[in-house]
């Protein structure tokens, strides 16, 4: 602190300062709190305390019976008492039935059902498929990009990369919907080959199948994975390639001992975008299934808010995935070697 | 560890339409240490990479040890590349680095590690082993790659201006180290730089680069005191320069007309009556009175000391002419107006040509 308003003069570090802490605030803290504090509690039910209050008007109305018929004057104000106390717990209850109580607590989080842990735990494993596919895909296009030689040579390859980035994500997996459809283009074209028979139906089903998804997956968020890779990729040093050349060593070794270990930083920044970015993914899966096919963690988190009206449950939910993204930035970081510090670069 | 001679048949290397190599014919003995000098950009990299195996000549051959190198990759040839810079792989440690060739090779790690140990002793890194390059100091990183180089055993290490990266104490302690080690293992060194210096203090012999073209192959002493071209006379040390017409010319002398009068000097080549020439006179071969052949009054317009010499710089008609002396009583009070000579075998006459830097 010091420091700054020696660097900048005082008006200017306080600014910056400000700034900072907006930024932290706004990016930060007030969503995630929001969120979070969203998931921790729950609203005591209100259909129970209908019931409890039916039950108590029921109570009072014998009650009063027992009283009319009662001779004993001290029975009568025993009766008369107990009329009083049920009026009072059902008028409290009343209130509480127009404001219900809320109730702080884990609930949310352990009352998930069995097929909502199960789609949880699919979702994360199908996000961590399309994270290795598109590694499996992205390392030797950014390998390429990045030594391209020749400066016109990798503008073509970038702009053949950004141009299909600049139209809309909606677009795009609509495009792969067209493609893959039962009377889609490749449909189309099989059935123009006399491969398929669209006529009797024959088509093949790409849509229902689950790679469907990983496909529009794989190609709407490629970049992400690409971009990180490129750019620690371009910083390596020729030479070193060259070097290992020399030495007799295989493309691979130079791969295995070389390129790989200087790109980590970047493969570990587009693994933990790519994942993020799938595992979250609302759109892809639902306009790929037209809602239909298996469902993928973030649909229940949307059908929670909108559907089944539960933010509270839907906060749950989606928490939970942020932890397991949490963790799995964590575990990257772990696996690569590479630090805060390495990914900023 | 045994040297092989590199021999290049009429190699030419060329880049689409421009040609970075003119055909060239040169025989590197083996165990030699050879260097190849010229300023930058007249091709020296590009003639080592394609003894290397990076480049492919565009025309002749390349022979390692008299075996024909055409179609063999850098992994395949007998040879190791060192870096200009260096190019250790960052992520390693230094016994890695060192190791990596013999790696490549399939040598176990015990086995392999036990050898890079003695490499680094080798360049007097012992111990060094377990940093990561980012540890070292210039110097040392540069025997890292030395060591490196060393362990795939080549018959010829080639060597890509390697000290240009340090400061001058550490690179001439760095020469005399390089020409040490090469003395040690008995390898072929063929060591390219823009550095006279270097050139001249390492090598068995030099061979002098000028645009795509080489001048001149001889031994340091050679180069220095018998140029063969206008371009390796003023590239290697320093040169007066006296722009002049041949008036009569033999085999063992040229009479030139110049603007500071009529002098007589060796020839280089063959000169006729009228040709232009130009005349070349170190400048420790000027002497302060007018005793030689060849004298001329010149005004003395500045006085460097440099230690164990003085540099002084005349003026005469309007040229600078630059004189080195010993330090001592002679070299100082000097009056302003003197008279300059040069003898006839200290004056070396040129058919016109180009010269460096200009
Ligand atoms: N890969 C290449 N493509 C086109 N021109 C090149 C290439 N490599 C070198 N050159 C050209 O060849 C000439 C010699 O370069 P180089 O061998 O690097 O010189 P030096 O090492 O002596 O400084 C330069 O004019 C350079 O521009
Ligand atoms: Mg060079």
């Amino acid at each position: 602190m010091g420091s700054l308003a020696r660097a900048y003069g005082r008006p200017l570090a306080a600014l910056i300062i400000g700034i900072t802490v907006l930024w932290i605030l706004a990016l930060i803290v007030v969503p995630l709190g929001a969120m979070v504090e969203q998931s921790l509690w729950w609203k005591e039910s209100a259909g129970e305390t209908s019931l409890t209050i039916d039950r108590l008007y029921n109570d009072i109305a014998t009650l009063q019976l027992d009283r009319d018929s009662a001779t004993d004057t001290e029975k009568q104000a025993a009766l008369d008492a107990e009329i009083v106390a049920k009026q009072a717990q059902a008028t409290e209850l009343e209130a509480s039935e127009k404001n219900p109580r809320k109730i702080y607590g884990l609930a949310n989080f352990t009352r998930m059902s069995e097929l909502h842990i199960y789609i949880f735990v699919r979702t994360i494993f199908y996000a961590l498929l399309v994270t290795l596919l598109a590694l499996v895909v992205c390392y030797p296009l950014a390998y390429a990009v990045a030594l391209a030689s020749g400066p016109r040579k990798t503008v073509v390859l970038t702009v053949a990369l950004i141009v299909p980035y600049a139209i809309n994500e909606l677009l795009r997996v609509y495009a792969w919907l067209m493609i893959l459809d039962y009377r889609g283009v490749i449909n189309g074209v099989l059935g123009w080959l006399g491969v398929v028979d669209l006529d009797n139906r024959g088509w093949i089903p790409f849509l229902e199948n689950p790679s469907a998804v990983f496909v529009a997956m794989i190609y709407t968020y490629v970049l992400f994975m690409v971009f990180p890779m490129v750019n620690t990729l371009e910083t390596l040093d020729r030479n070193q390639i060259e070097a290992a050349r020399d030495l007799g060593a295989t493309s691979w070794r130079i791969h295995r001992r070389v390129i790989i270990p200087h790109a980590k930083p970047g493969i570990a920044v587009g693994c933990i975008m790519t994942f993020m970015l799938s595992a979250g993914s609302y759109s892809v899966p639902q306009i790929m299934t037209r809602g239909q096919g298996g469902d993928w963690f973030s649909q229940l988190v949307y059908r929670q808010f909108y559907e089944s009206n539960n933010w509270n449950m839907g906060s749950a939910y989606a928490v939970s995935l942020l932890v397991v993204c949490t963790l799995f930035i964590l575990l990257m970081m772990r696996l690569f070697g590479v630090g805060l510090r390495d990914i900023a670069k | 560890m045994r040297g092989k001679d590199v021999r290049l048949d009429k190699v030419a290397i060329r880049f689409g339409g421009t040609t970075a190599v003119q055909p060239t014919d040169l025989a590197i003995e083996a165990g030699e240490f050879f260097s190849i000098l010229g300023p930058s950009g007249c091709g020296k990299t590009t003639l080592l990479r394609t003894i290397s195996g990076f480049i492919e000549p565009s025309d002749g051959r390349v022979l390692i040890g008299g075996e024909d190198m055409a179609g063999k990759g850098p992994n395949e040839r007998p040879t190791a590349l060192i870096f200009q810079n260096l190019a250790l792989f960052p992520l390693m440690s230094v016994a890695e680095n060192v190791a990596f060739g013999l790696e490549a090779r399939g040598v176990r790690k015990r086995q392999r590690l036990a050898r890079a140990e003695e490499l680094l002793a080798l360049v007097a890194l012992e111990g060094y082993g377990g940093k990561m390059p980012s540890d070292l100091s210039g110097g040392q990183r540069q025997r890292v790659a030395i060591a490196r180089a060393l362990a795939v055993e080549p018959s010829v290490l080639l060597l890509d201006e390697p000290l240009s990266a340090l400061d001058l104490k550490l690179r001439q302690h760095m020469r005399a180290e390089l020409r040490a080690i090469q003395k040690r293992v008995g390898i072929t060194f063929i060591y390219i730089t823009h550095d006279q210096g270097e050139a001249l203090t390492m090598s068995d012999r030099v061979a002098v680069m000028s645009r795509g073209r080489i001048e001149q192959v001889a031994s340091a002493d050679s180069i220095y005191a018998d140029p063969a071209t206008p371009f390796v006379s003023t590239f290697v040390g320093e040169q007066n320069v006296f722009p002049g017409t041949v008036v009569s010319a033999n085999a063992n002398e040229a009479v030139v007309e110049t603007p500071v009068g009529k002098v007589s000097g060796r020839p280089k080549g063959a000169l006729a009556p009228g040709a232009p020439v130009l005349v070349m006179v170190r400048p420790e071969r000027l002497a302060l009175d007018g005793r030689r052949e060849n004298s001329f009054p010149a005004r003395l317009a500045e006085r460097h000391l440099e230690g164990a010499s003085v540099n002084l710089v005349f003026e005469a008609k309007e040229r600078r002419i630059l004189a080195v002396v010993p330090n001592g009583p002679a070299a100082r009070d000097l009056p302003e107006e003197m008279t300059l000579s040069f003898g006839r075998s200290d004056a070396m006459v040129y058919p016109e040509g180009p010269l460096a830097n200009g």
